[in-house]
């Protein structure tokens, strides 16, 4: 296989809602991308993209109908979706379509429009669930995400207040993120005392609902060092899949990862991760999330992870910081774009080109993640200068 | 649906329908940058607008923002055109059935209507469907200024010269 970097990203903020179409979104992101490179669309061998599920843009077969905004115009095009993970998922797909041989290079384009879902995108999360044994309950994804933090604060004797770190840490970074949503920072206290949603799920443990799109180019090793000095290279990739009978997997620990970690780190051969790894984008579109997935991502050991969130390990300028683009919680979460922000993250900050929000110490090695279907799929990249 | 209507807030809406158990969701479209454009001149002027990639030599109708060809950007002020509201029968067909499978009495005619280098897919009237030829020049009919909405539809029908 040949090696794959990443020579280009780009996004369009992450807002509410926007007045763009999911094409326009689409173009806004890629067409940043390409600048952000000098290349022209010409330059592209063929497309990956990804959104989550059509419901929320409201397109049946929604890839097709944004593949122009794409770029996807008369190019070989695919699209990729498993929910929530689609973002880094993407990525992966879009390296297999250059470390194949088969093309020279790959625009990964991911996006979402949340806000054409009235009046809230969470009522088509209800068709997702067995239709027989948990319909009739009308499950949200509130509940039973509330179910998985209960269960594992529960586990390690975690409090609300330990939670609410993990969202006053990156909701604090994404105030640095010129395509943030927000604008004010948060307490401990502001969250813990947030609207309940579902217990002990309260309205500023979670992550927004958001329009936007977001792109990186990848090339082969050869094209890849002619466009830069600074390529990012893909290290690893990884993904793997848990159960769908959701409430039968161990709450407490996202085994789903720990595979799709382990493909990755072994592709890159990595093999201490919690020492190699520079910067962290767990997935957070909740606060506990974040903590969850730095213990199946083997950057923290379980049930230590508020010990070295409190004692400074996952700050900026701690050993390791974790989501220094702000993640779910901090720019916004529109499903599919928010994972590949993530990868767009780890090209900014690898090359030095993070402005404000730079983490110091020129990280060389950095992982983003994504989660997502029916809560049991995730995807790595692991992604190194 | 008229497009500049929104609700902005959704506390206005309530969720859970107590007496269906039903979470009614349903997807209301912004039309976008290029849409919203588009679609006030329809209603304002009575105008359909295209968008012009001279380096691809290509007007889209309806106007886009950018080239898909070339992703060249097109801005309103430089690449817009009023394309004007006539066009040629690109192509068409006789709608004999209703959607739910019975005859209808007349049938009804529904064109691509080629406008510069796009279509636009509407309604054809003042002409049978034996009289109906590929070829043949046709011009947008609007509905009265004070019922246009911002949708397709502020077109009523296209008809022939």
């Amino acid at each position: 296989m040949r090696k794959v970097a990443m020579v280009g990203a780009g996004m369009t903020k992450f807002v509410r809602r926007a007045l763009e179409t999911p094409k326009e979104l689409s173009y806004e992101a890629a067409k940043t991308t390409l600048d952000s490179c000098g290349l022209s669309l010409d330059d592209v061998d063929c497309v990956a993209h990804g959104t989550a599920p059509d419901a929320f843009d409201g397109i049946h077969q929604n890839g097709e109908y944004m593949a122009c905004g794409s770029g996807g115009w008369n190019k070989p095009t695919m699209r990729v979706f498993v929910g929530g993970a689609t973002g880094v998922h993407a990525i992966a797909h879009g390296w297999y379509h250059v470390a194949s041989g088969l093309f020279d290079t790959c625009l990964v384009v991911c996006e979402e429009k949340m806000s054409s879902a009235m009046p809230h995108a969470q009522g088509f999360f209800l068709t997702i669930f067995d239709s027989i044994t948990e319909r009739p309950l009308q499950p949200n994804l509130l509940w039973i995400f509330a179910l998985e933090m209960n269960r594992y604060m529960e586990r390690y004797g975690y409090t609300k207040e330990d939670m609410a770190l993990a969202a006053v840490n990156n909701k604090r970074n994404g105030l640095k993120h010129p395509a943030s949503q927000f604008t004010d920072e948060v307490t401990v206290d502001d969250v813990v005392n947030s609207e309940m949603m579902a217990y002990p799920v309260s309205r500023l443990d979670v992550s927004p609902v958001s329009d936007g799109a977001a792109a990186v180019l990848l090339a082969a090793e050869p094209v890849a060092r002619r466009l830069t000095d600074k390529p990012v290279w893909i290290e690893g990739v990884g993904w793997t899949l848990d159960t769908a009978y959701w409430a039968t997997r161990d709450l407490s620990y996202p085994r789903y990862l720990d595979k799709a970690a382990r493909m990755a780190y072994d592709m890159a051969g990595i093999r201490e991760p919690h020492k190699q790894i520079d910067i962290a984008e767990p997935y957070d579109p909740f606060d506990y999330k974040a903590l969850h997935h730095l213990e199946g991502l083997q950057l923290s050991p379980r049930g230590k992870t508020v010990e070295l969130l409190r004692d400074g390990h996952f700050a900026m300028d701690g050993n390791m910081p974790m989501c220094p683009s702000g993640g779910l919680l901090g720019v916004g979460n529109p499903i599919a774009a928010a994972g590949t922000m993530k990868a767009c993250e780890l090209f900014w900050q690898l090359r030095g080109e993070a402005g404000e929000r730079q983490v110091p110490g020129n990280p060389r090695l950095g992982v983003a993640q994504a989660w997502g279907d029916l809560m049991q799929v995730s995807s790595v990249v692991v992604a190194g200068i | 649906m008229a497009i500049l209507e929104r609700i902005t807030r959704n506390i206005d809406n309530r969720y859970w329908d107590p007496g269906t158990k039903a979470f009614p969701v349903k997807n209301r479209y912004t039309a976008g940058v290029a849409g919203q454009w588009f679609f006030e001149e329809l209603k304002e002027n009575g105008k359909i607008y295209g968008s012009r990639c001279e380096d691809c030599a290509v007007t889209y109708v309806p106007a886009r923002i950018y080239c898909e060809r070339c992703f060249k950007r097109l801005e309103k002020e430089k690449d817009w055109l009023d394309v004007g509201t006539e066009g040629e029968i690109h192509s068409f067909t006789a709608v004999h059935r209703t959607k739910t499978g019975e005859e209808k009495e007349e049938p009804s005619l529904v064109a691509a209507v080629k406008i510069a280098d796009g279509l636009l897919i509407h309604r054809l009237a003042g002409v049978k469907p034996e009289q109906v030829e590929i070829g043949m020049k046709v011009k947008a009919e609007f509905k009265p200024k004070d019922e246009r909405q911002g949708g397709i539809e502020d077109i009523k029908h296209f008809k022939p010269l």
